[in-house]
């Protein structure tokens, strides 16, 4: 495209022809001001404000508004002539005449020095810009608003005027809109602790604040250019370039010589325990909700909130749900307890509720921790020794209390309580991963009948696996708390340097070796050896053992059809040998 | 006649020769408006009942009954012209329908209380070509509505159709008819008055296909139905100019964008377009040319809006009715962002007549920068209403008087308003003296000067903008000396208001707060401050408006401030409607030319006129709603409109004064 040269307010410019005068007063530095106007959409020109005088040198002159006016060579704008500040200053009092309580309306009557609007002070919010419609078809492409009507009666509007199947709740309309006349309500006005999100809901964002990698990822239940194919914002403004929409996931393969497995626990999920009405009643949470709610980054602001958004009078923390239970998990889940004092704390912090703890035992074992527990005792936690037994919806009598009733046995009087509350959070035992199982196999470590990987060794070899090479670390070894789980990383850590700076491995002498003359290649032994130690070779086709790996114990040995392998010191003759010497 | 394709310049001649032979002799056709002024009063009885007669008195063999488009005397309705003779009836009712049979038909003599009688020299003219007002017309376009069945195709064949779009088509090259039409100086009649053959030529050479040919047939102005009226009579005249230009410009596509509120000018028109695609006058391969056309209709929804070009491309292609910037122009971008030209009905009706007769012949009528004729929709306070052709250059003055026979009950003539709401100023009488001072006022001119009356300036474009005024699509509104000039510039802003789009601020807030304003003026609430605001608030509406809707919507109240400023003040000022218009500023009452006649008696709806035939009647001020029933019904002018309050003090003095009449001086007081 050609280049043309403008001028405006005095200043020369040479742009590309065809580009429109904001832009090149933009370059300029020169300030219009607009209303209607947004960078990434096509110009509407709907409210003026940006009106301009474009003149020639011939005595042509006319006014014009410079979202829309395309520059030509030659092209003279003159944006502050007494008949264009008039211009502005006079439609902007007509809009107050309407719409005098908006802020943005406000802050441009200042500018324009508009004291007194002369034609009345109407409380009407919407300043009929376009931008949530023309947001809405442009860039988002669900169409869901437009304008019905015309003159005075034009208004923004669904079809007619009911609730849009189109909508898809992006949120893109309150977010342009200039005067907060479009406001995003949830559906149900309810706070779902089971949605709230760690920071902020963009359909482009950094997970948590201390996400690894720190970098934004797009979600893609959320992300309209997944829905409706249009938007793109995102790749449009990042300067670096850096947002591929034709990104699919890549498999790698990478040789290691050391695999660290710290893949971690699952919360375990209390739907199923019917008695705690989870999923079912209003305001029974689980420990990661509340967590997730009691986060300064959270929707609420970290504020303790029920659903209907009001703050709790009173709350019962439920200790050992799913752990130490007979029918779920056998084992203590280890951090609860602590956590739970904590959250005791931080209700008593920000509220002025009465917390009720639940508690089967309290297991403060850690430094600092009993210390904690009596600080609570002393903040004035109901601690209860008694397992919760049951959560129900409060009957009328007792209901301006707490909308739900926790019966438990207080153990220690030897009586059944039923203490009203409004909220109840349960304290979810920590369980393995869905997936464990397949992964162990894949690594060829064990895993024990709760889930948890097992260890070489429980005293002596924490962070070891019966696989060499394979280390674990943190939860997925078994539940623990922080600490714990960074002092095991460590010592994974280090044990899997020490394999990889040694350059070497030491063997043990037992392994099992194949005569490759006698292997048949019928590759039995493969998949019978519980350390996958052995693998095939293709262009020889014969299997081969991996001494470093192999652990003597012989299985392949007995297996093997052709006899073609042995294991080392422990062959025929040698034990035969050992049987005379017996016997002799 | 089983309709045939023409397949050749030699087709045509044929069969325009063969109808021409039919049509041949002396065959009495009976031809009776059908136009939709004519058929609101009732001719489709006339027409039947003409039907009736001739079956009974066996004459439907010898007589032809041809209902036709409208005739242009619409005051006069239901007109029946009696060809080949041209005998005019007037105000034809059924029941009139025999005895024109019996008279006229068979016996060749007139009916003589149907025939026009010139209500100043009381002269009874029977032939339709001497009436005053069809006398100083030039009816070029208008005049075949008379002689054609507009669902007829043969008629307009006969009559010489088509033949233009062969001569175009077959012997022409495209660069040839653009070159025709620019000699002929022909101008849009939509009311832009845009060169037709420069925007011809700009949108041919302009780059994109495919290209797009629109006729404006949207005719929003109150008032006006000029092109309504072409539409319903000649809808073939329209076709065949969207053909011929299609060709110059290289378009195969048309659309005739109509407004909803049509619906006999769509039924016409669409038979219009089977009828030309039967006998291959549109679709492929017209005429045997190889030039491809076809034209779809598209009707409104309902919104004066859509007679802006930007805002009808929208309304086609399916979108909301809103205008966008024109800074790219529609001939380069318009609809689907292709090259489009868009001209107005009449612009399109009289292309035919340019190829026919050639551009130089076009161009000698007229006046130097405005050719050929130009039809007005002559309505309001004047005698003969209805459509007028005139040649441009006539002036106003004779539009008015000459043509319009002037103001109806002698009242006097006040003000025109041509163009429109959108657009439309005023015409007055300036030599008026409280014209002048409002002038002298509003700084146009010195007291010493002479203000030329703007009814003799000639009806040219240019000469009507010189002088501040316009010339408009046609549409001609006369006021008298009983329409307040406040009230009318509140009319058209109310009417603005509510066909606004609302898109942009200016004139969606700005047609609101001047609403507002104006409703307090002639409510009495008005203050000085308010003028100030109205002329603040019209000129940043024409600077920043998005289209002419706005950009012109403030000409009524700004040409009524500048000529009848002292209403204004009056209205403000003395809390007075000096024309008596404005409800709250007005009380009426009777005065001593009473009659007692006991006419206006019935009409008042809240029973407020007290009265016995022959006395003084007298109006209840407390129960009168100042509604003007007895007002508009009063045939000695005994009802005065006077200021709020002052209704007592006029009656009691009439009833000092009234004497009751005798019956011959009543007569002599009928006006």
């Amino acid at each position: 495209m050609a280049n043309v040269t403008v001028t405006i307010d005095g200043q020369r410019i040479e742009v590309e022809e065809g580009m429109y005068i904001l832009q090149a007063a933009e370059q300029l530095g020169i300030k219009i001001p607009t209303l209607c106007y947004y960078p990434h959409m096509a110009p509407y020109a709907a409210c003026r404000i940006c009106a301009v005088e474009a003149r020639d040198n011939k005595g042509w002159t006319k006014i014009v508004t410079a979202c829309n006016y395309p520059v030509w060579d030659g092209l003279h704008v003159v944006t502050d002539t007494p008949r264009v500040l008039n211009a502005r200053r006079v439609n902007l009092e007509m809009l107050l005449s309407r719409c005098a309580k908006v802020p943005v309306l406000a802050r441009l009557a200042e500018e324009f020095g508009i004291t007194e609007p002369r034609w009345g002070q109407g409380d009407d919010t919407c300043i009929k810009c376009g931008l949530c419609v023309r947001i809405c078809d442009e860039v988002v492409g669900a169409h869901a608003l437009a304008f019905a009507d015309r003159g005075i009666n034009r208004e923004i509007s669904t079809p007619f005027k009911l609730e849009s199947q189109d909508c898809i709740l992006c949120g893109a309309c309150a977010r342009y809109c200039p005067t907060g006349h479009i406001q995003m309500t949830d559906i149900e006005d309810r706070i779902l602790h089971s949605e709230l999100m760690l920071g902020p809901n963009a359909a482009i964002r950094i997970p948590f604040r201390q996400a690894i990698p720190n970098v934004p990822r797009i979600y893609g239940n959320q992300c309209i250019h997944m829905k409706t194919g249009g938007c793109m914002l995102c790749a449009k403004v990042c300067p670096k370039e850096c947002i591929d929409f034709n990104d699919r996931d890549q498999i790698e393969e990478i040789e290691v010589g050391a695999v660290v497995v710290a893949t971690g626990f699952a919360d375990f999920d209390p739907t199923p325990m019917k008695q705690y009405g989870y999923g079912k009643y209003p305001n029974v949470i689980s420990a990661l909700e509340f967590e997730q709610m009691n986060n300064a980054a959270s929707p609420t602001s970290g504020k303790i909130v029920l659903e209907d958004g009001s703050e709790p009078r009173s709350i019962a923390i439920l200790h050992c749900i799913g752990s130490r239970d007979e029918n779920q998990h056998k084992y203590c889940s280890r951090v609860c307890c602590m956590y739970a004092l904590k959250f005791a704390h931080l209700v008593k912090e920000k509220t002025s509720a009465e917390v009720y703890q639940l508690y089967i035992d309290m297991r403060a074992f850690g430094k600092g921790y009993e210390e904690f527990y009596h600080r609570i005792l002393d903040e004035g936690v109901n601690v209860i020794r008694g397992k919760g037994a049951e959560v129900v919806p409060a009957q009328s009598n007792r209901s301006e209390e707490g909308g739900l009733l926790v019966c438990c046995e207080d153990t220690l009087i030897g009586k059944y309580r039923q203490i009203p509350v409004d909220m109840v959070v349960l304290c979810t035992a920590l369980e393995a991963r869905a997936d464990a199982a397949d992964l162990a196999r894949k690594l060829s470590i064990s895993k024990g009948a709760d889930g948890w990987f097992i260890e070489a060794h429980p005293k002596l070899a924490p962070v070891s696996t019966t696989t060499d090479g394979v280390f674990l670390a943190g939860a997925c070894q078994g539940p623990k708390d922080i600490p714990d789980s960074v002092a095991q990383g460590s010592a994974a850590a280090c044990q899997a340097l020490r394999l990889l700076s040694m350059g070497e491995v030491m063997l043990d002498g037992a392994y099992a070796v194949i005569t490759e003359e006698l292997c048949s290649g019928c590759k039995i032994c493969n998949g019978l050896c519980p350390y996958t130690a052995i693998s095939f070779d293709e262009t020889k086709k014969v299997s081969v053992v991996n001494a470093a790996l192999c652990k003597a114990c012989g299985t392949c040995v007995a297996a093997c059809p052709s006899g073609a392998i042995q294991g080392r010191h422990f062959t025929d003759d040698q034990i035969y040998a050992q049987i005379e010497g017996i016997l002799a | 006649m089983t309709p045939r394709k023409l397949t050749s310049s030699a087709d045509l001649t044929q069969l325009r020769d063969q109808l021409q032979k039919q049509r041949q002799g002396d065959r009495t056709i009976i031809t009776i408006c059908a136009g939709t002024g004519c058929l609101a009063c009732g001719c489709e009885s006339v027409a039947q009942a003409f039907r009736r007669e001739l079956a009974e008195s066996r004459l439907e063999a010898d007589v032809e009954i041809k209902t036709t488009g409208c005739h242009g005397f619409c005051e006069r309705g239901p007109l029946v012209v009696i060809q080949p003779e041209g005998i005019f009836y007037q105000k034809v009712k059924a029941t009139d329908v025999k005895l024109i049979v019996d008279q006229t038909i068979k016996h060749g003599q007139l009916v003589n209380k149907l025939l026009y009688r010139d209500p100043q020299t009381k002269v009874v003219i029977s032939k339709e070509h001497e009436i005053p007002f069809y006398k100083k017309q030039m009816r070029l376009i208008f005049g075949k509505n008379g002689y054609m069945d507009p669902t007829s195709i043969h008629d307009y064949i006969a009559l010489g159709g088509y033949a233009a779009a062969a001569k175009t088509l077959l012997k022409m090259k495209p660069e040839d008819v653009i070159e025709e039409v620019k000699k002929s100086g022909l101008r849009g009649r939509g009311g832009g008055g845009f060169l037709t053959g420069k925007k011809w030529a700009t949108c041919r050479k302009a780059p994109g296909e495919p290209k797009y040919i629109i006729c404006n047939a949207d005719e929003g102005d109150p008032g006006a139905f000029m092109d309504r009226s072409l539409c319903e009579g000649n809808p073939h005249a329209v076709l065949e100019g969207m053909l011929i230009g299609a060709y110059a410009i290289g378009s195969h596509e048309g659309f005739i964008y109509v407004r909803n509120e049509y619906p006999l000018a769509v039924k016409n028109l669409n038979i219009a377009i089977e009828h030309a695609q039967e006998y291959g006058l549109l679709g492929k391969n017209i005429l045997g040319s190889g030039f491809d056309f076809d034209i779809e209709i598209s009707r409104g929804g309902g919104a004066f809006v859509c007679g802006e070009s930007t805002a009808l491309m929208a309304s086609l292609e399916g979108k909301i009715g809103e205008p966008r910037a024109k800074y790219i122009h529609t001939v380069e971008q318009g609809l689907w962002d292709k090259p489009s030209n868009l001209n107005n009905v009449e612009t399109w009706a009289n292309v035919p007549l340019v190829i026919e007769k050639g551009g130089e012949w076009y161009a000698s009528i007229g006046t130097d920068n405005s050719k050929g004729t130009k039809v007005f929709a002559l309505t309001g306070k004047v005698n003969n209403t209805g459509l007028v052709e005139v040649p441009m250059g006539i002036s106003l003055r004779e539009i008015i008087y000459d043509i319009g026979g002037g103001c109806p009950r002698n009242k006097r003539f006040k003000a025109v308003q041509t163009g429109g709401p959108s657009g439309g100023t005023l015409i007055v009488e300036t030599a008026e003296p409280m014209i002048h001072e409002s002038l002298v006022a509003h700084g146009d001119i010195r007291d010493e000067d002479e203000a030329l009356s703007l009814l003799d300036l000639p009806v040219d474009f240019d000469a009507l903008t010189k002088a501040g005024s316009m010339m408009g699509s046609g549409g001609m509104i006369v006021m008298d000396q009983d329409s307040c000039m406040v009230d009318v510039a509140k009319y058209f802003i109310h009417f603005l208001q509510e066909e606004s789009c609302g898109k942009c601020l200016p004139c969606r807030e700005g047609l609101r707060i001047m609403l507002e304003i104006l409703t307090r003026i002639t409510e009495g609430k008005g203050t000085l401050k308010d003028l100030d605001t109205l002329e603040e608030v019209s000129q940043v509406m024409i600077d920043t408006s998005l289209c002419q809707l706005g950009g012109s919507a403030p000409n009524p109240v700004l040409s009524t401030l500048r000529y009848f400023r002292h209403e204004y003040l009056a209205h403000i000022v003395d809390k007075r409607c000096p024309a008596g218009v404005c409800k709250e500023l007005v009380s009426h009452a009777i005065d001593e030319t009473c009659n007692g006649c006991h006419v206006c008696f019935e009409p008042c709806p809240t029973n407020a006129i007290i009265g016995k035939t022959k006395e003084l009647h007298v109006i209840d001020q407390q129960k009168c709603i100042q509604c003007g029933a007895c007002f508009q019904v009063c045939r000695f002018d005994s009802i005065k409109r006077v200021k709020r309050g002052e209704g007592d003090a006029v009656q009691s003095r009439a009833k000092e004064l009234w004497k009751p009449r005798a019956r011959k001086e009543a007569s002599a007081a009928t006006v």
